[in-house]
């Protein structure tokens, strides 16, 4: 099932240069990672997507809903985006306020919308902070109350822009564990992030930006077999793929665990 | 010579029920790269802060012990005085444009101006730091308009340029591309490898432990190690301090790979190296 | 988030000339008229102004100031032409209306001196950066901590709209209504107010701690990236300028 396509987009901010040019790509329920260098057009091009920036040329259908027809508003019934900056985000001066403004809007009685709104809080871990003003948190804790709002709405369609900003270890598994229970649900998952071993421990698909284009769409595993065209697009492969090329092992690893077992295979001993 | 003293510090928000430092300790030599890594919350950005003075001359609230940068005791001097030995590139780069120039050459002059370098000198020093960050392409561009990434680029080249003796990265690559955070290490470990001392914290624990000569260990306000890569990420008790040692150590655990000293490997080479034996058989 | 500017623009000489000497002009523009009392010599500046800002090529975007403020000058012609305290004598009648001389020629000369004002204003506003005026007072001693503000001042509109637009972003996007009639726009303004505020004072004290890791409030002697605009042209005008100032003060003392 085709939930977003993408047909022939351009877009530029200033007539001179053109930040996108010529997309053509199709989303299904596969969760997907877009990686690139900075600049390369990502954010703009999720705000496309959003509805909040309307293409200069081309077309984008969120279901069968056509970006240039509707207003932002209806089309938040669909689509959700946690943006990059969370001071953007942000408006309300009470944290439970915040998260539960998107569920009201789009339909949600106010009880309904508080249950939604308290349940993301407990997904992210801010339950107990629920009644302070966002702008006493961190910026770790903004980010996840940006985050928070958005799951609260329970739309078909996610994207993150950069969730995993600021946030430490702790964190970073936090919202890999909401991704894989979003995904398991069954809604499509769009992830804008520069941790390649987040993708690769997280995302079915990856599709690379470069200049304004895809340079690489695919399966993640094999995304991450093109070297080259990764070098380009200033990415990298994971770590765990990095030490098994190192160690000669033409192979790509997505995760820790597959490259032990690997390597548990062949006995690897520390030098005498 | 000691860059950097830090003697008992303790500090406590205003209004705040916990202290955010509780006696923390340490000693920096010129051109030293530390690394600073614990969970969130953990006293990080607050310690940056106490470094350039901004905590307490900032914030006030309650201070106790003594930060000594560059012979300057910091709580007893202007935080403007301090900027031109101390740097600060704050965790969030969206607040740090200063609004009042119109070109990120211009918005990297700022601080230039501010101390007074002479006109070629400030090219000089803006055209190495604009080329050094990447970000020479955009340097007629609007600061505002540009993306998280290059905003960030942005802000560490207005505090390089400044060459302050001592600086203070607070996250710094936190939006940057795989290759651009690879830089900006690089770069600054060749600052500190010219005498500039570095205190950076990250969440890139694979980096930190490539290139950091120590790690100092945050943990709820209380400096848990301040050792060698190496030895803090061979600790087993990491995790209680919600931190995850480099992949490679992790593996290495696994596969019980250590050196002769009982030490895991931290990096691709030293993982490489000590399963040398193992890589001729493949 | 862009300055609030009307600068444009240019390579002519005037926006080449240094902002200084430009005040300059519009400091003699208005004292000529007063000093001289004289109607002819208001005229004779608006035209000099009109000429300079045709010559810097930004003569069309005079068109919105002025026909903005013709009708503020409409409106002080009607007024006074009809209750002027010293109406005497009648010009012409328009239905119900009866417009007196004394209260014309009254408008007139305030008309005369608001397009003074704006002509001569408009020859620094459109061919200066905002940050070159401000720039160029604080090499002259103004400090550097009332030009921050006053360059904030400039770009309070801007980074209202922006801010504005921010939010108004954050609340679309999560299913609020704000595009379509006017009721559905305004509903959506009112409880921007709020954030507005907020944002804006905490981004103050970020902004401010921002500012002093560079240095701002330094004691050191600043230095500045741009070469002061004063060249051996400014001199010239400058001169000019002044020559025609204290010849009129001369004029106006000897007869
Ligand atoms: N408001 C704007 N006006 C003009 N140019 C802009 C604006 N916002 C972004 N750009 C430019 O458009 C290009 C794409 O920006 P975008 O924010 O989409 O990049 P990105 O891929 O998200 O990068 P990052 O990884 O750094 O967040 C960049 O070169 C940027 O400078
Ligand atoms: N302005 C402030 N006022 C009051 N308390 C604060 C303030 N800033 C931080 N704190 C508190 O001080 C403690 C340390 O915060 P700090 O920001 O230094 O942590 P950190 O290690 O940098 O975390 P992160 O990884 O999220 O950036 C936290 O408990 C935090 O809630
Ligand atoms: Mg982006
Ligand atoms: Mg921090």
């Amino acid at each position: 099932m085709t939930t977003i396509r993408v047909s022939n987009l351009h877009f530029s901010y200033q007539e001179d240069f053109e930040v996108l040019k010529e997309i053509n790509v199709e989303f299904d329920h596969r969760s997907t990672a877009i990686i690139g260098q900075n600049g390369a057009g990502k954010t703009t091009f999720v705000k496309l997507l959003k509805g909040l920036l309307l293409p200069t040329q081309g077309d984008i259908w969120i279901k069968d809903y056509n970006t240039k027809e509707n207003t932002v508003a209806f089309l938040a019934q669909h689509i959700g985006l946690v943006f990059q900056n969370p001071n953007d985000q942000i408006f309300k001066s009470n944290v439970l306020d915040e998260v539960s403004f998107g569920p009201c809007n789009i339909g949600f009685d106010q009880k309904t919308a508080t249950e939604k709104a308290k349940d993301a809080l407990q997904m992210v871990g801010l339950l107990d902070k629920q009644n302070l003003n966002p702008y006493d948190l961190t910026l770790s804790e903004r980010k996840l109350v940006s985050i928070a709002s958005i799951v609260a709405m329970d739309t078909d369609i996610l994207i993150f822009d950069e969730p995993t900003i600021a946030q430490d270890f702790v964190g970073r598994e936090k919202v890999k564990q909401i991704i894989k229970d979003l995904i398991r649900k069954g809604k499509l998952v769009i992830t804008i992030i520069h941790d390649m071993d987040f993708v690769a421990e997280t995302f079915d698909r990856a599709i690379v930006f470069y200049n304004g284009n895809i340079l690489l769409d695919g399966d993640t595993r094999e995304v991450f077999s093109h070297k080259e065209e990764l070098k380009k697009a200033y990415l990298e492969p994971p770590h765990v793929t990095q030490l098994a090329n190192r160690l000669g092992i033409d192979k790509v690893f997505l995760n820790d665990e597959e490259l032990t077992n690997y390597l548990k295979n062949i006995e690897l001993k520390p030098q005498a | 010579m000691k860059h950097l003293i830090v003697e008992n510090l303790k500090y406590c928000y205003p209004l705040a029920k916990d202290l955010a430092l509780k006696g923390v300790s340490f000693e920096v030599d010129k051109g030293e790269f530390i690394g600073v890594i614990g969970s969130n919350g953990s006293g990080k950005s607050t310690l940056c802060q106490a470094l350039v003075g901004l905590v307490p001359n900032f914030y006030k609230g309650a201070y106790g012990g003594k930060v000594i940068a560059c012979g300057m005791e910091v709580a007893k001097s202007e935080v403007a005085e301090i900027a031109t030995k101390v740097g600060l590139v704050f965790q969030n780069p969206f607040t740090q444009i200063t609004g009042s120039k119109l070109t990120v050459y211009e918005e990297i002059a700022f601080g230039l101006e501010n101390i007074g370098i002479e006109r070629s000198e400030m090219k000089c020093r803006i055209e190495h730091a604009l080329d050094l960050l990447g970000i020479s392409k955009f340097k007629d561009k609007n600061p505002f308009d540009l993306s998280g990434g290059q905003m960030q680029r942005l802000a560490i080249a207005g505090i390089i340029a400044m060459e302050p003796d001592v600086i203070v990265l607070d996250e710094p690559t936190s939006q940057l591309d795989p290759q651009g955070s690879e830089e900006v290490f690089q770069a600054v470990q060749n600052l500190s490898q010219e005498g500039m001392t570095v205190i950076m914290v990250e969440h890139k624990i694979e980096k930190i432990a490539a290139y950091a000569d120590k790690v100092l260990l945050l943990s709820d306000g209380e400096l848990v190690d301040f050792n060698t890569p190496k030895k803090i990420f061979s600790r087993s008790d990491l995790d209680e301090y919600g931190v995850s040692p480099p992949v490679y150590t992790k593996i290495a655990k696994n596969l019980h790979i250590t050196d002769k000293l009982g030490l895991y490997p931290v990096t691709i080479e030293e993982f490489s190296q000590y399963s040398g034996q193992g890589r001729e058989k493949l | 988030m862009r300055s609030l500017s009307l600068y444009q623009q240019g390579d002519s000489i005037l926006h080449k000339l240094d902002p200084l000497t430009k005040i300059l002009y519009i400091v003699v523009a208005l004292a000529l008229p007063s000093i001289t009392a004289s109607v002819k010599v208001s005229i004779a500046c608006i035209i000099s102004g009109l000429l300079l800002i045709t010559f810097a090529k930004v003569l069309k975007n005079m068109v919105p100031i002025v026909s903005f403020s013709t009708i503020v000058i409409l409106t002080i012609f009607i007024i006074q032409g009809m209750f002027y305290y010293a109406n005497e004598n009648v010009l012409f009648t328009l239905g119900p209306m009866t417009f007196y001389r004394e209260g014309m020629l009254y408008a007139l000369k305030i008309g005369l001196r608001i397009y003074n004002i704006i002509t001569s204003v408009s020859l620094l506003v459109l061919t200066t950066r905002p940050s070159d005026l401000i720039e160029a007072l604080v090499r002259k001693g103004l400090s550097p901590k009332i030009g921050y503000v006053l360059s904030s001042i400039l770009q309070i509109i801007p980074q209202m709209t922006s801010m504005m637009n921010t939010i108004t972003d954050a609340q679309r996007a999560r299913g609020m209504e704000t595009e379509g009639s006017l009721l559905v726009r305004m509903k959506a303004f009112i409880p921007l107010l709020g954030p507005m505020v907020m944002s804006s004072l905490v981004g103050t004290r970020e902004r401010a701690m921002a500012l002093e890791v560079r240095a701002f409030s330094s004691s050191r002697k600043k230095t500045f990236l741009n070469k002061p605009m004063e060249s051996a042209q400014s001199t010239i005008w400058r001169v000019v300028l002044l020559i025609i100032l204290i010849g009129a003060v001369i004029w106006r003392v000897t007869s």
